[in-house]
């Protein structure tokens, strides 16, 4: 008994086994599926991770694609601008299957490599309507709302978006971006002939900017500085009428006797004038000198 | 098993004709043994088998039916001792995968090698580029200049990071497609950017400002192009070109020239205010003194003129001489020379000639006798 249990068990699961490889199939998280039934495609794609029920070849069959977002540039390439400027470009897109069952019979064995050379195609035309339609000025340009990059991007995207839907291609587009901006290379040397020259300018705007800079500044300051000067002056003057004005006050007092003050007054400018290194000559009718001529008159 | 042994006792006489039997029953139950043994042993392994490692630069994440276990960031297993059910129910995928990534711009850089990188020097500059080889950016005023960046980035979201971004055609898991998305994200912020900012900006006055502008380009980008991921860090690089090196460098160099004479003639309006100050200072001070100077002189004047009034009035004749006398032997003593000049005996004035500065009396010599 025990030998034919074992025995049943291990056919059992034997049998469970490969059933499970015939009957089920698993899409794993990066990978949307379509089940053919005898070679027809099944309504909806599987594009969520599981494990799911089929029937056994060749009833049924499974197909199983990359849903992850690819990463695919173009060639860099030229196209005229609206305004005759040879602009080079290439973009990059991440473009991924978004529909399997209509992916898969369009490109031979839902190669990638297939949809991205018809992917390029399209790019090719797109970007050569939309940069045509565009002036150099939308490409470069420091105020932001001239510069129509974003715009530009977003009309090549909405191109190749519409030209994927008509076609029903099962791709969609899910960003496109500019990767490379370039000029050919013929113009790179008049450009830089260019810059050069624009440089030169820059250097003499700056010699001469900084010197006349300098001598404003500096003259300013001379100019400020003699404001201030006078300023001073006039408030020296100002301050020395005060002191005038304020000694006027005590005038009163020598108006009592005119006499006396004028004498003292005298007096003082003569002491100050005949200070020092001063000769005096005078004679004897200067007093005290005067003495010397009282003298021989008393002899007499 | 034992239903046999019973029934080859009870019947003797088969035993010696069944020998032959008894022997592959023999072997038969030894071999249920092994298999039993197998069985288990089978088990064992399929269940050791499930147990796996994961390196410190790598991440493991578990598929269960193809599904990821695990939400955001559990959903990344790190290093160390894991276990999971045996293959086709559970699937473990590595990921070679640091804490923080690392990406540059491949675009707006002239060619170079990464041993002339080390050595600090550059290929020798043509007259044009080749923009098949040299990569660079147009500014806004039309330049050519080159520049670069690098990003640092962390993985935000690992569903989208892993799963949603091919490397290539093989079904292989990475980071590749993502930093695939993230190099391009950069390449075109740098573009983008570099379209919309002068030459000068980007090159010396706004060096910041331009980095923060690539920075918060590619980090919108990475969020408007769901790709799981949260940037870190961008560092942007930006030079003339090769071609016109000098004659940027002469700019730089007047720049410093003219900002160097204005900050001289600025020290210079320092000085020239401090000093017109301190003159100004000077003279209003000196009236101020002079000013008390004058009205001390007048009050003590007055002082003194109010203490001499009652004496002069008394006797205002005899006073004059006596203050006169006074003030004359003050005088008297100060006095240098003094000439005195008596009158003549005739009464005649007397003539006195003065040499006002005459000059010294002259040595006498052979030259000049």
């Amino acid at each position: 008994m025990k030998k034919n249990l074992i025995t049943i068990v291990i056919a059992a699961v034997l049998v469970v086994i490969f059933a499970l490889l015939l009957f089920t199939f698993q899409v794993r998280q990066s990978e949307v599926a379509v089940l053919t039934t005898f070679g027809k495609p099944a309504a909806n794609n599987i594009d969520q991770p599981n494990l799911y029920f089929k029937w056994p070849w060749p009833i049924q069959q499974v197909y199983r694609f990359d849903q992850r977002v690819q990463n695919f540039e173009d060639k860099y390439s030229e196209n005229l601008t609206s305004d005759n400027t040879m602009l080079l470009t290439s973009v990059y897109v991440g473009w991924r299957i978004s529909d399997a069952k209509e992916f898969f019979p369009k490109f031979a064995g839902g190669s990638v490599e297939a949809a991205q050379r018809q992917l390029e195609t399209m790019l090719r035309s797109a970007k050569a309507a939309v940069i045509g339609k565009h002036n150099l000025s939308d490409f470069v340009n420091a105020d932001t709302k001239q510069l129509k990059l974003e715009s530009i991007e977003d009309e090549i995207k909405a191109a190749v978006q519409g030209e994927l839907a008509s076609q029903n291609y099962g791709i969609s587009i899910e960003f496109l971006g500019v990767k490379k901006l370039g000029l050919p290379e013929s113009v790179t040397q008049p450009v830089f002939d260019r810059m050069k020259s624009e440089r030169t300018v820059l250097i003499s705007e700056a010699q001469f900017k900084g010197e006349a800079e300098a001598t404003k500044i500096k003259s300013a300051a001379e100019r400020q500085a003699a404001d201030v000067i006078a300023n001073a002056q006039a408030d020296a003057t100002r301050i020395e009428g005060a002191g005038v004005a304020e000694a006027a006050k005590t005038l009163s007092v020598f108006q009592q006797n005119p006499e006396l003050a004028i004498f003292q007054l005298q007096l003082q400018a003569l002491k100050s004038s005949l200070n020092q290194k001063s000769t005096l000559i005078f004679d004897e009718r200067t007093p005290p000198f005067s003495l010397f001529q009282n003298l021989p008159a008393n002899s007499k | 098993m034992s239903d046999h042994d019973h029934h080859d006792h009870s019947q003797p006489p088969l035993v010696a004709q069944d020998a032959g039997s008894q022997a592959l029953a023999e072997a038969l139950r030894s071999s249920f043994v092994i298999v039993k043994i197998a069985m288990v042993a089978l088990v064992v392994i399929i269940f050791a088998a499930g147990f796996f490692t994961v390196g410190p630069q790598e991440k493991a994440v578990i598929l269960r039916f193809g599904k990821p276990q695990g939400e955001g960031q559990k959903m990344l297993l790190g290093a160390g001792l894991h276990w999971s059910l045996p293959y086709p129910i559970e699937e473990v995928i590595r990921i070679p995968i640091t804490e923080i990534q690392k990406v540059s711009s491949t675009v707006g850089w002239f060619l170079t090698t990464p041993e002339m990188e080390l050595a600090g020097t550059e290929p020798p500059a043509g007259p044009s580029l080749n923009p098949q080889i040299d990569g660079y950016v147009v500014t806004a005023d039309r330049n050519i200049i080159h520049t670069r960046a690098t990003v640092s980035y962390h993985i935000d979201d690992p569903r989208t990071a892993i799963f949603n971004f091919a490397s290539g055609t093989n079904q292989q898991f990475n980071l590749g497609g993502v930093s695939n998305a993230v190099q391009n994200a950069v390449n075109n912020a740098l573009i983008l950017t570099a379209a919309r900012f002068n030459v000068d900006d980007i090159l010396t006055r706004d060096i910041a400002g331009f980095q923060d502008a690539v920075s918060q380009r590619v980090s919108e980008l990475a969020e408007r192009e769901h790709l799981g991921v949260a940037i870190d860090q961008v560092q942007v690089q930006s030079v003339a070109p090769r071609q016109l090196k000098d004659v940027f460098a002469q700019v730089t160099t007047a720049r410093q020239n003219r900002d160097k004479l204005i900050n001289d003639a600025l020290s210079e309006q320092n000085r020239i205010a401090s000093q017109a100050g301190a003159q100004a200072a000077s003279i209003t001070n000196a009236a101020e003194s002079a000013r008390t100077r004058y009205v001390t002189a007048i009050e003590s004047d007055a002082t003194a003129f109010t203490e001499l009034l009652p004496k002069y009035t008394g006797n205002p004749n005899l006073f004059a001489q006596l203050e006169l006398a006074k003030a004359m032997t003050q005088i008297l003593t100060n006095v240098q020379d003094k000439i005195f000049l008596p009158q003549r005996a005739d009464g005649k004035p007397r003539e006195l000639r003065l040499q006002l500065n005459r000059e010294p009396p002259q040595p006498k010599s052979a030259a000049n006798p």
